[in-house]
């Protein structure tokens, strides 16, 4: 039983969903104690509670203070098995960070498997769908697994509702090596607008593209059917050679567009400048597939709390430890140990 | 954890928006009830009447839509005046027996910010009833924001969980009851409990109180804490009025209770209220109620049953409406078979009846009340009185020891300390000045104790005195006592064998006495001097 004191380090739900992977993968138990215990409100949230289930039911496994508000959960993994699931989190929760808890162990089970998640696909504190497909999945998609995900229909904060589909075809993971992104080959603005003025999109693409120095062609207003409304995001992709990043920031009541827009360029601005293959969104999702394989290397940014957090977890499952190193070019090398 | 199943009314205007996109940005409490992080409804049983089918079927379909964990049921619930307080409380009642409600496998919240008001304090009745067996959930909208999740909190009617409501509950009854104890900080759990209780009994009852105990044990100060608590707590108006009964002597014993008129009898030259009418809508506290006439009982009893009762000389009946404190050292179930007290009076009286111990009893309570006289000491005469460390410990020795007979109780203790504070040099009481008061105790206690039997040298010689062992002594005495309290041979008969009395096995009580005293050459005449 590997004990986890929750109120350590950053990413409390990050912490949860990541023990749920490495416990169905590694086949070891775990209790956290303290879930999310710095936050302001402690304890288990209705889409971490969802995500536990989602693992649970993936691997059969038992679990103990499955409830909202819950400080103690512990997690006794049984066999994966592939399959078809339906997963639905309320509250906009993501469908991203439900993928991210059942992905990895679907990837190495012994069969194909179809998930449907419904719920928030594009929501605050969390990765957009074109994240997941565009910069995500590639990368795992060149470690010998095949993963096809589909935006069936987008959902926004607050009322969610949104529905991917994903196939999974399992292999084992094969050790890959990120370190050049290789030469900036295309960018793109995307705003997406749902049962809103577009004006609000326009604004958005106005304020990215002149901060960016982007040209008009290059800014697409996406309008998206009103009914799966309201919503906005703004996506920001720049396209390498070697692979792809991805900025968004989401609409709400009380926030601009160009203050929205501003936030947004001016970290694509940085993500440009620097040499990283990963920024610090994928740097977090690279760790446990790149754990799993046994090895490969990535380049990053600065590597945030929030990924040291999940390293230490990793290492707690694993015994593998992750490195950061830094270079000349001021990126950071990870490498495990 | 158990599954939340949440009950309430549909919102025909808050839950309604405009059908559209927009209708996410308004706050709409059916629905923003299952959009909390930090809530999961797992179901929602969702009340409403059949004019609002429409809004009912998109409002269910927007919380399975955004809340795919909560199960909607919708409920047909037909009122045809929905403010009607009858009709609505009546619906749901017959709804909350018919549903399967199982406390124990689901936790139930009952959301009152939705229907009428009539429907929020009918949902509020039925929960505090325990017909609906749930929780109070209460959402609102969150403030300066367009936001369509708004904030929920849940209402416990169990006052005891909240803490600042327990500790103001706890801190006003330890106030209340420090207060019936004028703020001594009695040790003695028996008294104490005793305390709380009567508290309960002043504050809840208008009912007569009896408070029995020997001379001395408080119960004149007791009765007085017991009108001002009440009087702070707005239940009583009136004055506290104090007679002790031992001083109300034949005539005039009526005209003081009950007043008179002008001219019912010589020397009434004018109307004379009477100490009842003076406390009406107040407190009379009857000390040594035991030593009332019969007479004045019969009166007192109608006074307190009907509120009305006739002054001396009077045609008409006058009214008080006070509340009665009696207070006795005399066994009234004794005085009641000897005939001395009205039985239907006693059983009034003797509903709340609590014994005062005296201070020997309550040895623990001896040091507190120490440090309360010398406050009241210093509060009397302007001058701050205290022991030094060893000569505190040796009064408080002496003073909780079995040597230490209290038998005046708080008075002597009263007593004991202003003889010490005032003899003190500066207020200073020490080891010498405890010495000299122990002194002082010990000869008191020793007369009293002597003068128990100091009442036959009257009838008796020395010799023959001499002649009688402690045991006859100490009978003696007290039938001698007894005989001179009483107007003839027959009455000192009955109340010495009130017992066998009223068991019928005396047939004649007189003669028995006779014979008692004769035992030591003695009679009627020579016993009592009359």
């Amino acid at each position: 039983m590997i004990e986890i004191d929750g109120s350590e380090g950053e990413g409390g739900g990050q912490i949860v969903r990541n023990a749920c992977a490495l416990a169905l993968v590694t086949g070891q138990s775990f209790r956290i104690r303290n879930v999310r215990g710095k936050r302001s409100k402690p304890g288990l949230m209705r889409q971490h509670l969802t995500a536990v289930e989602a693992a649970a039911a993936i691997g059969a496994a038992e679990c103990t203070g499955l409830a909202v508000g819950s400080s103690e959960i512990s997690f006794a993994p049984g066999k994966v098995t592939p399959g078809e699931y339906h997963f639905a989190v309320g509250t906009a929760g993501s469908t991203g960070l439900v993928l991210q808890t059942v992905l990895i162990p679907l990837l190495l089970a012994g069969g194909p498997s179809r998930l449907v998640i419904e719920g928030g696909t594009h929501a605050m504190q969390a990765p957009p769908f074109e994240f997941l497909d565009q910069v995500f999945l590639p990368v795992i998609n060149r470690m010998g697994p095949q993963v096809q995900a589909r935006l069936a229909r987008h959902g926004f904060y607050p009322r969610g509702g949104g529905r991917i589909e994903v196939d999974i075809t399992p292999a084992p993971l094969q050790p890959v090596d990120c370190l050049d992104r290789g030469a900036l080959q295309s960018v793109r603005a995307r705003a997406l607008v749902a049962g809103l003025d577009q004006e609000i999109g326009q604004r958005e693409l106005k304020t990215a593209g002149s901060k960016l120095a982007w040209a008009q062609e290059l800014l697409v207003l996406d309008a998206i059917p009103a009914e799966y409304g309201p919503g906005n995001a703004l996506l920001l992709e720049a396209t390498f050679e070697h692979g792809c990043e991805i900025v968004s920031g989401f609409g709400r009541v009380g926030l601009s567009a160009e203050h929205l827009a501003k936030d947004a360029a001016g970290r694509m601005a940085g993500l440009l400048k620097s040499a990283a293959f990963a920024g610090p969104y994928l740097a977090d999702q690279l760790l446990l597939p790149f754990a799993l394989a046994g090895g490969g290397t990535f380049s990053t940014v600065k590597p945030s709390q929030h990924s040291l957090t999940a390293a230490d977890i990793i290492a707690r499952f694993t015994g593998r430890r992750w490195r950061f190193a830094q270079q000349a070019d001021g990126c950071f090398h990870a490498r495990l140990s | 954890m158990r599954p939340a199943t949440v009950i309430g009314f549909l919102g025909s205007t808050l839950d309604a928006a405009k059908f559209g996109p927009s209708r996410w940005n308004k706050w709409r409490p059916s629905v923003g009830v299952v959009m909390h992080e930090d809530l999961r409804v797992d179901r929602f049983i969702l009340l409403h009447g059949p004019a609002h089918q429409r809004l009912a079927d998109q409002v269910a379909e927007d919380i399975t839509s955004v809340s795919p964990e909560t199960h909607v049921e919708c409920r047909l619930l037909e009122f045809r005046n929905p403010w009607d307080f009858e009709e609505v409380y009546g619906r749901l009642l017959d709804f909350a027996r018919a549903e399967p409600f199982d406390p124990d496998s689901e936790d139930y919240l009952i959301h009152i910010t939705t229907g009428t008001h009539v429907a929020q304090i009918c949902l509020f009745l039925l929960t505090e009833a325990r017909y609906l067996p749930g929780r109070l959930l209460q959402t609102s909208p969150r403030r300066n924001a367009a936001d369509a999740v708004g904030s929920w909190d849940v209402i416990d009617l169990d006052l005891s969980r909240y803490d600042s409501i327990a500790t103001r509950f706890a801190a006003a009854s330890a106030e209340s009851s420090s207060f019936l104890k004028s703020g001594i900080a009695t040790r003695n759990p028996a008294f104490n409990r005793m305390i709380e209780e009567i508290e309960r009994v002043a504050l809840r009852s208008r009912a007569p109180v009896l408070l029995l105990g020997p001379t001395g044990a408080g119960k004149s100060q007791l009765a007085r804490r017991i009108h001002e608590l009440k009087r702070m707590q707005h239940q009583i108006a009136g004055p506290f009025v104090e007679v002790n009964c031992a001083t109300l002597k034949g005539d005039s014993a009526m005209s003081a209770l009950f007043g008179h008129r002008k001219g019912a009898f010589t020397g009434a030259v004018a109307d004379r209220p009477g100490l009842l009418r003076a406390a009406d809508k107040g407190m009379l506290f009857l000390d040594e109620i035991g030593e009332l006439g019969l007479d004045e009982q019969a009166m007192i009893l109608r006074a307190i049953e009907d509120k009305r009762f006739l002054p001396v000389g009077a045609d008409t009946e006058v009214s008080s409406d006070f509340q009665l404190i009696a207070g006795t050292n005399r066994d009234l179930g004794d005085a009641v078979a000897a005939g001395l007290f009205r039985d239907d009076l006693f059983a009034r009286l003797n509903l709340w009846t609590f014994r005062l111990p005296g201070l020997a009893d309550r040895r623990e309570d001896v040091e507190p009340n120490l440090d309360y006289e010398l406050d009241r000491f210093a509060e009397r005469e302007g001058d701050l009185a205290g022991f030094n460390r060893e000569a505190r410990q040796r009064y408080v020795a002496f003073a909780t020891s079995p040597e230490a007979s209290w038998s005046g109780n708080f008075r002597d203790l009263a007593a004991s300390v202003t003889r010490m504070a005032t003899l003190s040099p500066h207020g200073r009481i020490d080891v010498d000045g405890v010495e000299a008061e122990i002194t002082r105790l010990r000869r008191l206690w020793q007369s009293q104790a002597r003068d128990g039997t100091a009442i036959l040298d009257d009838v008796l010689d020395t010799a023959a005195l001499a002649d009688l062992d402690l045991f006859d002594r100490v009978q003696l005495a007290e039938v001698i006592r007894v005989c001179r309290s009483c107007r003839s041979l027959s009455e000192a008969g009955r109340t010495l064998f009130s017992a066998s009395l009223a068991k019928r096995t005396s047939a004649n009580d007189a003669d028995r006495l006779r014979k008692y005293l004769a035992r030591f050459g003695l009679d009627w005449r020579s016993a009592t001097g009359k």
